[in-house]
């Protein structure tokens, strides 16, 4: 036992409940003790403004008045939710195997990168350029994540710090792009590249938001049918769940494994383009991507590699993302949106621990300590 | 003649590498402190952050004159948050990885949130270099290695010998590796594993917090916003170049360093290739400390793939595994 679990123990041990580890944790409740942990962190981040002399509530109105208090508020979170909600769904799909892709950031500004250079550099009918940057974007964001994919299947190298690396990669190379070779010479202040020409087609009754919120949708669904209908779905979760055991069945776990990531990388990279093809953002600089991946890998951890959950966990954090912005005009900076992440990840991570215990009357948890033991053994060999 | 040219640049080369990449160094021994007892600790790019902002603090505003006490005032805040981290991941068991980044985000935010007020305020209070007058004098083919400051030394051989004569040499030392290699035995032989995971992860904190704090004291020397620019990540792939080895980790933070500095002297020189540009070649240059550290952190597991025996650098069999007694 954990020493703090001992401590809730000693605490119940006068009482006539007792603290036992869940011998299965379900999905639907370990959804509701992160989102639990979620909140619980929202608390403490409201505590420790009001400590600080802000007043907290002021600033959660603030934030809700700016969201739904007119439709500029809305589409300013769907437009934020678009490149949040793609990169979520790529982590979101390589959690599903138990990799994390933290470099979605930089397969998103490759894409976007890629999509810069077809549109400033094709002529055609829009519609042409627009599905050639699409698929440009796509390809190059699977190809950013290529050599950490291929290092993580073949030489069982570590994912993490490979994909994150590759992120100031990707911000140089965008910078150098912006400031150097496909630098808009004509605008001499802005120093960003050319502007692509085309964009999406507005979705109706919108102002700003393009048909690209379908796609982030779409691609949920599709990921939600082929993890619940077919075979290559099923696979995967076996590998992420015991990739030893999924070897002795069959499984080609390195090829799966590399395919699932570069399919990451896609999804990022098709973010970046859809972020590109918004009206007003068609030029690429070096700020183009607020650190949207990093708020998609906590949607992800959030959702817990739930597509539906990566959903409404995306318009959750794009919400918050967009309150920041806001209230960055009413004297609160950006930096304390990235503390309130970090505060928020940690009740996540501590709210799915949260999910593995539970609190029973004591006569009943005297049977069900026997099989415990077993079911921890089981959970082991899934852990690792 | 020609080659006189290139011991010049090599040594110039090594002689801005050394402190470019002190922080690296420190940050990695502080990193494979925790990793060596299995806990891996993402958060180092926030730790760094952390470490610097407070250190800033105590000078600029708590009047603290000497750089050693606003250093450990630094390393004091990271290990707090260390000791966060440590809580929620050891006794909680929470996810190193959620956790871990986690504290990157939270610390990248909260130390740039301490620090808006004072970007670009010089630090007076400085390391001063350590200079072996008369001796030496700073034109000497050597001198790259001398005329430094203090705390590099300590980084670069106080640190990893101390490191490797407790890990390799003592009892103690034998101990951590079983907590990071097999808990369950040491558990068994009475070492308390949370108790030991806990110390180490924080002592580590700690360093990677004097890290920061060694940045803004000597090297930059000023707060700005993102303070770590990376170097926190690239610790973390240094330790792995380095196969968890002490030593191995110097080579590691120099070849980072010499990328860097590599940068630093073509941008100051304007240097150029014919087919490139002065500031293109530099935008080049920027990239390649990252793609170098990638690359780096591929040899170890390439050599084994391929065939060629390389001796210990797999990573401790337990990192990142929570323990708990009643499960093994």
């Amino acid at each position: 036992m954990t020493p703090l679990a001992s401590i809730a123990s000693a605490v119940l041990s006068v009482t006539p409940w007792r603290l036992e580890r869940r011998l299965e944790v379900d999905a639907r409740r370990a959804a509701l003790t992160r989102i639990g942990g979620a909140v619980g962190a929202m608390i403490v981040v409201g505590i420790l403004l009001l400590l600080t002399g802000r007043n907290a509530f002021w600033i959660f109105w603030q934030a809700l008045d700016a969201i739904f208090g007119r439709q500029r508020g809305i589409e300013g979170v769907a437009l934020r939710g678009i490149p949040i909600l793609m990169t979520a769904l790529g982590v979101a799909l390589s959690l599903r195997m138990k990799v994390w892709n933290i470099g979605s950031d930089g397969q998103f500004l490759m894409g976007a990168l890629a999509a810069v250079g077809v549109g400033i550099h094709m002529d055609g009918p829009g519609w042409l350029v627009l599905i050639l940057m699409a698929v440009a974007a796509t390809v190059a964001g699977a190809a950013w994540i290529l050599v950490p994919a291929l290092a993580r299947a073949y030489w069982d190298v570590n994912e993490i710090i490979t994909t994150l690396l590759l992120n100031f990669v990707a911000l140089q190379l965008v910078t150098w792009s912006a400031l150097g070779f496909w630098r808009d010479k004509e605008a001499a202040v802005i120093q960003s590249t050319r502007e692509v020409p085309f964009t999406l087609p507005g979705l109706p009754g919108a102002n700003s938001v393009t048909i690209a919120l379908l796609v982030p949708l779409v691609i949920a669904a599709v990921l939600w049918w082929v993890f619940r209908s077919t075979t290559i779905g099923y696979e995967i979760d076996i590998i992420g769940g015991n990739p030893r055991a999924a070897g002795f069945a069959g499984i080609a776990v390195r090829r799966r494994i590399l395919i699932v990531m570069l399919f990451t990388g896609a999804i990022a990279g098709l973010g970046g383009m859809l972020q590109l093809s918004a009206p007003g953002a068609q030029a690429m600089n070096a700020g183009f991507s607020a650190q949207f991946g990093l708020s998609g890998f906590i949607v992800a951890a959030l959702a817990g590699a739930s597509f539906w959950g990566v959903i409404g966990g995306g318009l959750f954090i794009a919400s918050m993302f967009y309150a920041g912005i806001v209230l960055q005009t009413k004297g609160l900076s950006v930096y304390i949106i990235f503390a309130i992440y970090g505060v928020i990840l940690t009740g996540i991570a501590l709210g799915e621990i949260a999910a593995r215990y539970r609190v029973v009357r004591r006569d009943a948890a005297d049977e069900s300590e026997a099989t415990a033991g077993e079911a921890a053994a089981a959970r082991k060999g899934a852990d690792s | 003649m020609i080659l006189a040219i290139i011991e010049n640049a090599f040594l110039s080369l090594i002689g801005s590498a050394i402190p470019a990449s002190a922080v690296v160094m420190l940050a990695a021994t502080g990193a494979m402190l925790g990793e060596r007892v299995g806990v891996l600790n993402l958060g180092q790019e926030g730790l760094i952050g952390i470490g610097a902002v407070y250190s800033v603090i105590a000078v600029l505003s708590w009047g603290v004159e000497s750089p050693w006490l606003a250093m450990l005032i630094g390393m004091i805040a990271a290990a707090v948050a260390g000791l966060i981290f440590a809580v929620c991941v050891v006794a909680f068991r929470a996810s190193q990885v959620l956790v871990g980044l986690a504290l990157a985000l939270g610390g990248i935010g909260l130390s740039n949130q301490l620090g808006v007020n004072r970007n670009g305020t010089p630090i007076q209070t400085l390391f001063r270099e350590v200079n072996p007058g008369g001796v030496l004098d700073n034109n000497d083919a050597v001198s790259a290695f001398f005329f430094h400051d203090p705390v590099v030394y300590i980084a670069y051989v106080g640190l990893p010998v101390v490191l490797y004569f407790v890990l390799f040499r003592t009892r103690h030392g034998m101990n951590m590796k079983a907590v990071g290699e097999n808990p369950a035995a040491a558990d068994a032989v009475g070492v308390s594993v949370t108790g030991w995971r806990i110390f180490y992860s924080v002592l580590g904190a700690a360093l990677t917090g004097a890290g920061g704090a060694y940045m803004v004291l000597s090297f930059t020397p000023t707060w700005s916003p993102d303070i770590a620019r990376g170097r926190g990540w690239v610790a973390l792939a240094v330790v792995i170049f380095a196969g968890w080895r002490p030593g191995w980790a110097v080579a590691g933070a120099l070849l980072y360093g010499s990328m860097i500095s590599l940068d630093t002297t073509a941008q100051a020189r304007g240097w150029g290739l014919p087919f490139m540009g002065a500031s293109d070649l530099s935008f080049f240059l920027s990239m390649l400390p990252y793609v170098v550290t990638l690359v780096a952190i591929l040899i170890p597991a390439g050599a084994v793939k391929l065939g060629r025996r390389v001796r210990s650098t797999a990573a401790p069999a337990a990192l990142a595994i929570p323990y708990s007694r009643e499960e093994r």
